[in-house]
């Protein structure tokens, strides 16, 4: 099918093309990232972007192009951008995070709530501009009856400089502010030029940010005593090996009660067996479960 | 059983509201439970051409991705010829399960619950396959009676259900917990009775009456234990009871999965993150699907 042919299959409404199903199935093996059906027009879009970038008239040379040409890895890299392009944005993935609201929160306080010393630390790894640390400021900050007394510490990571840039300036325009309701966006953003948001200082200054390599095992190690660990969509670009060494990491680096949040529809089948699966309503995470002996011997 | 629980199972007993199984589904539930080979498309066709609005109904849904047909299908002879017996027949089946629910579910939208079922029967089929199920077809239509009783209940006691439902909405909590709460029994309960007073098979009883604790069942645990797991996933996802439950689950340290796993080996190293995944995308389709049916 040519990518010009492929855009007409879709808006016929036709079965998915099994080549389609073939990268979907790639892409959830090399990447972790899983399109379900209702998605595989959104991919077939992504890849069609490429196709015509590579000049590739077929969805099977685009596969090729994906799994035995030289440059298979770059291309692999080039269409996970497509896939995640625009992900970014305050509230990203709302059930998830009233998950965390109304289950994981409630669980964690009453864990720790005969400690002499209340922190709750949460890291946002792979925070790109700085929405989803700043979102869950936002979201302590409402909490701020419940965790009354709470030391509440957000840390949040990236390999980008630039990135970490933007994110202390915490001025947003309108696509990274789309889910942003009226309530949040009056209460800690103030008008800016351009239609931008600017937001408040003092939520702003709540979140830490720095400069990381989740693969520099020597600083990882330091990343001790976590709640909550939020990594959306930045594993689909590590290899295997790399992954299960930043899973590890994530693992030693969580206490016992501790969550860790993937990006929606993404999934550590294959990578590691020591977290396990939980659902929440409308929404999945990983807890710590017993440890296999594999796991042992690798941490 | 407590005087209250049976007086209340007695009083659904002696109503004539109790839903009679619809005059087509009787002789196709015992036409499928044929090998499928002894199975014939014109004595299917002509069963479903029966009932008017049924066939209907079966074109509508035939037309459908979730039953993986992408051209238009306009009789149901070419609906069989192209999605088989077996898929003809688990949509009549569902179309039929759609027209005994109340149209009025006493201040209650029945259709979530028809959503809920055809939605569970979709991931009760795709759970078998994945795990290597002996019997998807069976795994399709467990998923999809396995909350006959909530029919019973919305149609017998509309007023008494309504109480449960609005607790267990407002906690957040499974609705047999409420049901056993508010009335001194669940819909497994008065499911059992609906199954027995259709003469469904024995395994089909076991489902609707012991759907929430699968290990009870003593020859059909594997196929309970399969619709136990899959009812959960539904329930945590949006094809639930119209509310979402306020918990959190891990679905291998259900006893089910401890019983689905001693007849399904392959459950062991199961990806459930996928089938949670998959899941999404039957949401939006059985959602529009049922609505559109359920208003025509």
């Amino acid at each position: 099918m040519t990518a010009a042919a492929a855009h007409s299959v879709v808006a016929a409404e036709g079965p998915p093309d099994p080549e389609l199903i073939r990268i979907r199935d790639l892409i959830y093996q090399v990447a972790g990232i899983f399109h379900p059906d209702n998605k595989l027009r959104l991919l077939l879009d992504r890849c069609s972007r490429r196709m015509k970038e590579l000049q590739a008239l077929t969805l099977g040379e685009y596969f090729e192009c994906l799994t035995t040409k030289p440059m298979r890895q770059t291309e692999l890299i080039a269409l996970l951008n497509e896939i995640t392009i625009g992900e970014t944005c305050f509230f990203r993935n709302q059930t998830q995070l009233d998950a965390l609201r109304r289950i994981v929160l409630p669980k964690i306080i009453e864990t720790k709530a005969k400690l002499p010393f209340r922190r709750l630390r949460m890291w946002s790894a792979g925070c790109s501009s700085g929405e989803e640390p700043y979102t869950l400021s936002l979201l302590m900050r409402e909490e701020s009856r419940r965790l009354k007394d709470w030391k509440i510490e957000i840390l949040a990571t990236d390999l980008n400089q630039r990135s970490l840039e933007e994110a202390r300036t915490a001025l947003y325009g309108s696509y990274s502010t789309r889910n942003l309701n009226p309530y949040f966006r009056q209460k800690y953003f103030t008008a800016a030029a351009d239609g931008q948001l600017q937001l408040q200082p003092a939520v702003r200054d709540s979140v830490h940010f720095s400069r990381l390599n989740l693969s520099d095992d020597a600083r990882m190690i330091f990343m001790k005593g976590l709640d909550i660990i939020f990594c959306c969509n930045v594993l689909i670009y590590f290899d295997l090996a790399s992954k299960r060494r930043v899973i590890q990491h994530f693992y030693n680096n969580l206490l016992p009660h501790g969550y860790l949040f993937l990006g929606h529809s993404e999934s550590l089948y294959g990578v590691n067996d020591d977290f396990r699966l939980v659902h929440l309503p409308r929404a999945t995470a990983y807890v710590k479960g017993e440890r296999t002996q594999a796991g042992k011997q690798a941490s | 059983m407590t005087a209250d629980k049976k007086a209340l199972l007695a009083r659904i007993e002696g109503l004539d509201h109790i839903p009679t199984i619809p005059a087509v589904l009787s002789p196709l539930l015992r036409y499928l439970e044929r090998p499928l080979e002894q199975l014939d498309v014109q004595r299917l066709t002509d069963m479903i051409a029966q009932d008017k609005s049924l066939a209907a109904q079966c074109l509508q849904m035939a037309n459908s991705p979730l039953f993986g047909r992408w051209q238009k299908v306009d009789s149901l002879r070419s609906a069989v010829m192209g999605l088989g017996i077996q898929r003809v027949s688990d949509i009549a089946m569902s179309c039929g399960v759609l027209n005994i629910t109340p149209r009025d579910g006493a201040g209650i939208d029945p259709v979530v619950f028809w959503e809920h079922s055809l939605g569970c029967a979709l991931v009760c089929r795709q759970f078998a396959r994945t795990i290597s199920y002996p019997d998807p077809s069976k795994a399709y239509l467990a998923g999809l009676l396995h909350d006959l009783g909530i029919i019973v209940n919305l149609w017998t006691l509309p007023q008494e259900f309504r109480v449960a439902y609005e607790f267990a909405r407002a906690e957040g909590i499974p609705l047999h917990e409420a049901e056993q709460a508010k009335l001194g029994f669940t819909h497994c309960d008065s499911g059992r009775l609906l199954a027995d007073h259709w003469e469904l098979s024995p395994d089909l009883r076991d489902v609707v009456s012991l759907h929430h604790t699968a290990p009870e069942s003593r020859d059909n645990a594997g196929l309970v234990a399969l619709v136990e797991l899959s009812d959960l996933l539904c329930r945590m996802s949006g094809l639930n009871h119209g509310y979402t439950e306020n918990r959190q689950i891990s679905l291998l340290e259900q006893p089910s999965f401890e019983v689905l796993s001693q007849q399904c080996p392959e459950l062991k190293d199961f990806d459930w993150a996928r089938l949670t995944f998959e899941l999404d995308s039957y949401m939006e389709e059985v959602q529009s699907l049922v609505r559109a049916i359920y208003r025509s």
